[in-house]
């Protein structure tokens, strides 16, 4: 019998060789050992449009340290120079003037101009749904000269060079444009990583860009690799097989966090949870019903005994991932407020109230909202109803007012570190993502105002405000925001980002050996 | 024989046909407009917006009638052009045929390995009815057949990668990443394969032509391998069609979990996303591998009982 077993052990050794090496071609170098100075990082999401930069992916690349925009972010989220070293309205406040930084090499070797600045600038401009950051604003790239580009736009937009931060407007070299087609950031950008190989979504090979302007990349190679799968990224990192990744599940922060060989981030995003609620149909057309499920509701208990401390308790609409964030911790739940609020709207004993809660399961944390929050309404004397289903389907149904409470899960920033878009779309009366339904004058005038306010100190004035008029008019119930984690093993230099638009990978490097 | 293979070779075709317009109507039913779930798969937090929508519905070439993209895609099908991708707006066959390749040499390798655990643990059981050996694979198969594959890779990781640091954690291209993903999967046929051995196996023991080369002085271990497994291995090769089929679009799982780019991955990401071409090209592929994986099995199943030949 032991020969059977050795031969069978021989064979299916054999199989395994045969088998994987015909794919082992396809995958290319995918599993080639760094080199003494290379990394390998698991990165939780993977390009979603082969890196396209009217998607996502532009931002995924600015992160990756692998193209760069025209302007850049320090920690606050504050335009500092990138491509561009400076930068000034003109005329009527329509146009801006960008001065291109000279000695800008591209990784194929080409040298930054005017003419690459616009190219790139117009391709993404010409697609049928541009990035949100520069969508609609009726955008023209013009050179000036070759060392400077003017960009104007229909109305005048005091954020333009935020909006320029956003990762979805960064240039690559002509060559990338030049057959027409989707640009491929391969061998193609001007960051302090360049792009060798792409393994679709499973990952991607970087090298330190030599000739690159600024300080050059901490590694001399990163391997990435997109795990969408958490608990599958944790496993990767414990058993050494990365040294970098992200989006820890909540259940290993313990283990991670007492770990010696780990350096565990914990940080916060820019993010909310909310309870979102249709003011524009009965029970929740009456701010009293409003104030009551506010009232019934403990975030704090949600944020660190549900959650287990995986997200902060939100008091507003922004947190402490944005200086204008609520830094106070929501009130308690106060259920006799709640049921006094309810009785006054007409609702009680005899006449309870029963709503329907609609969420999704694609963040794991918002079925486990819904059941703790039923579980808390319940005492007030709501009865809830908790329906999980799929999102798409589920969104013409919120935008057409056909339900009472959905969860939601919500960036607060989405290209650029600036919220007007949110509170626009989200809390205006004509808003295309205004779930709740709200509709205020007054609100819709102090967004309208942004577009006059180019002060970074009065823009904070004003989200602070708007976000306090959410928070009194009971339009939601902003639950949690979400806290981000990474963990570095045998690797040094990973810095958090709140805003998470920054770039990541080019600090990273192998930890010294002691 | 070969007159039955040609027979199923002409049913292929209007099979796949029909497949392909249920394929094309299913997607369209899951509810949700489909450009939008294409500006959020490519944008998430993009809102919505009917103008974008609309340059992007003829940008897909969805605002024309049903019918029409139905006729032009089974076209460009028939030509080997299975389209482009919404999401990633790339060629999908290459894309499909790759991650379809990596499911199949996942699927393949499982089946190995399950066959060669499977057959001879199943002989060996039912070789001592109530043996140590019978005892010991019933309880193991037991166990092997609860246990979920999606609790069994991360086990199998705890143990072997982060534990004993003897294999990678995940990831495809190498033997050595190869490995658990393959094993995970190979768990449940094993102990399956082990299980209708066993069964086959007593079940022929028992047949007079058994009997009669046992009586002619065979000795027991020539008794089981000549006479008696290969007859017990007609329910085990019915079986292997079916798996290797649906683990080419099925092993979502340990593709998922083992981070493997597999095609399950990319269809339960396509169907997420309202990738339509990507979803028909896929779900086309997995049925025209079953039913050849099908038709090969019958065809070896009468090779190994001439009684099932018409």
């Amino acid at each position: 019998m032991s020969y059977v077993l050795r031969s069978l052990v021989v064979a299916v050794s054999l199989l395994l060789l045969a088998g994987c090496s015909t794919s082992a071609t396809d995958a290319t170098d995918a599993t080639d050992a760094p080199d003494e100075q290379g990394i390998r990082v698991a990165l939780q999401f993977p390009p979603r449009a082969a890196y396209a930069f009217d998607a996502d992916d532009g931002a995924l690349l600015t992160k990756l340290g692998v193209a760069e925009p025209l302007v850049g972010l320090d920690p606050q989220g504050n335009p500092v120079p990138g491509l561009a070293t400076s930068w000034a309205r003109e005329g009527d406040g329509r146009t801006w003037r960008f001065a291109l930084r000279d000695g800008v090499v591209f990784h194929d070797g080409a040298r930054l101009d005017s003419a690459a600045v616009v190219t790139a600038l117009n391709w993404v401009l010409s697609r049928p749904s541009p990035p949100r950051s520069i969508a609609d604003l009726g955008m023209r790239v013009a050179a000036d000269g070759p060392g400077a580009v003017r960009v104007s736009t229909d109305a005048p937009d005091p954020v333009l060079p935020l909006r320029l931060s956003s990762g979805t407007t960064s240039v690559l070299s002509p060559a990338a444009y030049a057959a027409g087609a989707q640009p491929s950031p391969q061998d193609t950008g001007t960051g302090p990583l360049r792009m060798t190989e792409i393994r679709g979504t499973q990952g991607a090979t970087l090298r330190r860009h030599d000739a690159y302007w600024g300080p050059p990349a901490a590694s001399s190679q990163v391997t990435v690799d997109y795990v969408t799968e958490p608990q599958t990224r944790e496993l990767a990192l414990r058993s050494g097989d990365v040294g970098f990744t992200e989006g820890l599940p909540e259940t290993s922060r313990a283990s991670l966090q007492g770990d010696p060989d780990v350096r565990f981030s914990e940080y916060p995003s820019a993010r909310t949870v909310l309870l979102q609620l249709n003011g524009s149909a009965a029970p929740f057309d009456d701010v009293r019903v409003r104030r009551a499920v506010t009232a019934a509701l403990d975030r704090n208990v949600l944020a660190d005994q549900v959650l287990g401390g995986s997200a902060a308790p939100a008091a507003d609409l922004f947190g402490p991932a944005v200086p204008y964030g609520a830094t106070t911790a929501p009130p308690a739940a106060d259920v006799p407020a709640a049921r006094a609020l309810l009785a006054e709207a007409g609702y009680g004993p005899q006449n309870a109230l029963r709503v329907r809660l609609w969420t999704f399961p694609n963040r794991p944390e918002l079925p486990v909202l819904a059941s703790a929050i039923a579980a808390q309404l319940q005492p007030a004397g709501i009865a809830v109803d908790i329906t999980l289903g799929d999102y798409a389907a589920q969104e013409p149904e919120l935008l057409a007012g056909r339900f009472d409470m959905f969860i939601n899960s919500r960036s607060y920033l989405s290209d650029f570190p600036d919220p007007a878009g949110v509170l626009d779309s989200d809390y205006t009366c004509d808003g295309s993502y205004n779930i709740d339904r709200y509709c205020s004058s007054a609100f819709d005038a102090s967004v309208a105002g942004l577009g006059a306010v180019e002060d970074p100190v009065q823009r904070a004035e004003v989200f602070r405000a708007a976000a306090a008029t959410l928070t009194a008019d009971a339009v939601n119930v902003p639950l949690v925001h979400p806290q981000n984690t990474a963990a570095e093993r045998g690797v040094t230099g990973f810095t958090p980002d709140p805003l998470d638009l920054r770039p990541v990978l080019p600090t990273l490097a192998p930890a010294p050996v002691e | 024989m070969l007159a039955v293979a040609l027979r199923r070779l002409l049913w292929i075709p209007p099979v796949l046909l029909v497949t392909s317009v249920a394929v094309f109507v299913l997607p369209r039913l899951l509810g949700g407009e489909v450009t939008r779930s294409v500006v959020r798969a490519r944008s998430a937090s993009s809102t919505p917006d009917p103008a974008t929508e609309e340059r992007l519905e003829r940008e897909l070439g969805l605002d024309r009638p049903v019918a029409t993209q139905y006729l032009d895609w089974l076209v460009g099908a028939v030509r080997g052009d299975l389209g482009t991708s919404f999401t990633t707006r790339s060629p999908v066959g290459p894309e499909i045929l790759a991650a379809a390749g990596v499911s199949l040499v996942l699927a393949a390798l499982a089946l190995t390995i399950a066959l060669a655990v499977g057959v001879p643990l199943g002989a060996l059981a039912a070789g001592r009815p109530d043996g140590t050996a019978d005892r010991a694979t019933r309880w193991g198969g037991a166990v092997a057949l609860a246990v979920p594959e999606f609790v069994l890779g991360p086990v199998l990781v705890l143990v072997v990668a982060v534990g004993a640091g003897w294999l990678p954690a995940l990831g495809w291209g190498s033997p050595q990443e190869a490995v658990l993903p393959v094993l995970t999967l190979a768990v449940w046929p094993a102990a399956l394969v082990a299980r209708l051995v066993r069964a086959e196996t007593a079940e022929v023991l028992g047949h007079p032509s058994v009997r009669t080369a046992q009586a002619k002085g065979l000795s027991p271990r020539r008794t089981l391998l000549v006479h008696v497994v290969p007859r017990a291995l007609t329910s085990v090769v019915a079986g292997a069609g079916p798996f290797l089929g649906g683990t080419l679009g099925g092993a979502v799982v340990v593709e998922v979990v083992f981070a493997v780019p597999g095609l399950g991955r990319s269809l339960a990401e396509a169907v997420g996303d309202r990738d339509l071409p990507v979803i028909q090209a896929g779900l086309v592929l997995v049925v025209a591998v079953a039913l050849l994986a099908a038709l090969v099995t019958e065809l070896a199943q009468m090779a190994a009982d001439p009684r099932l030949r018409p």
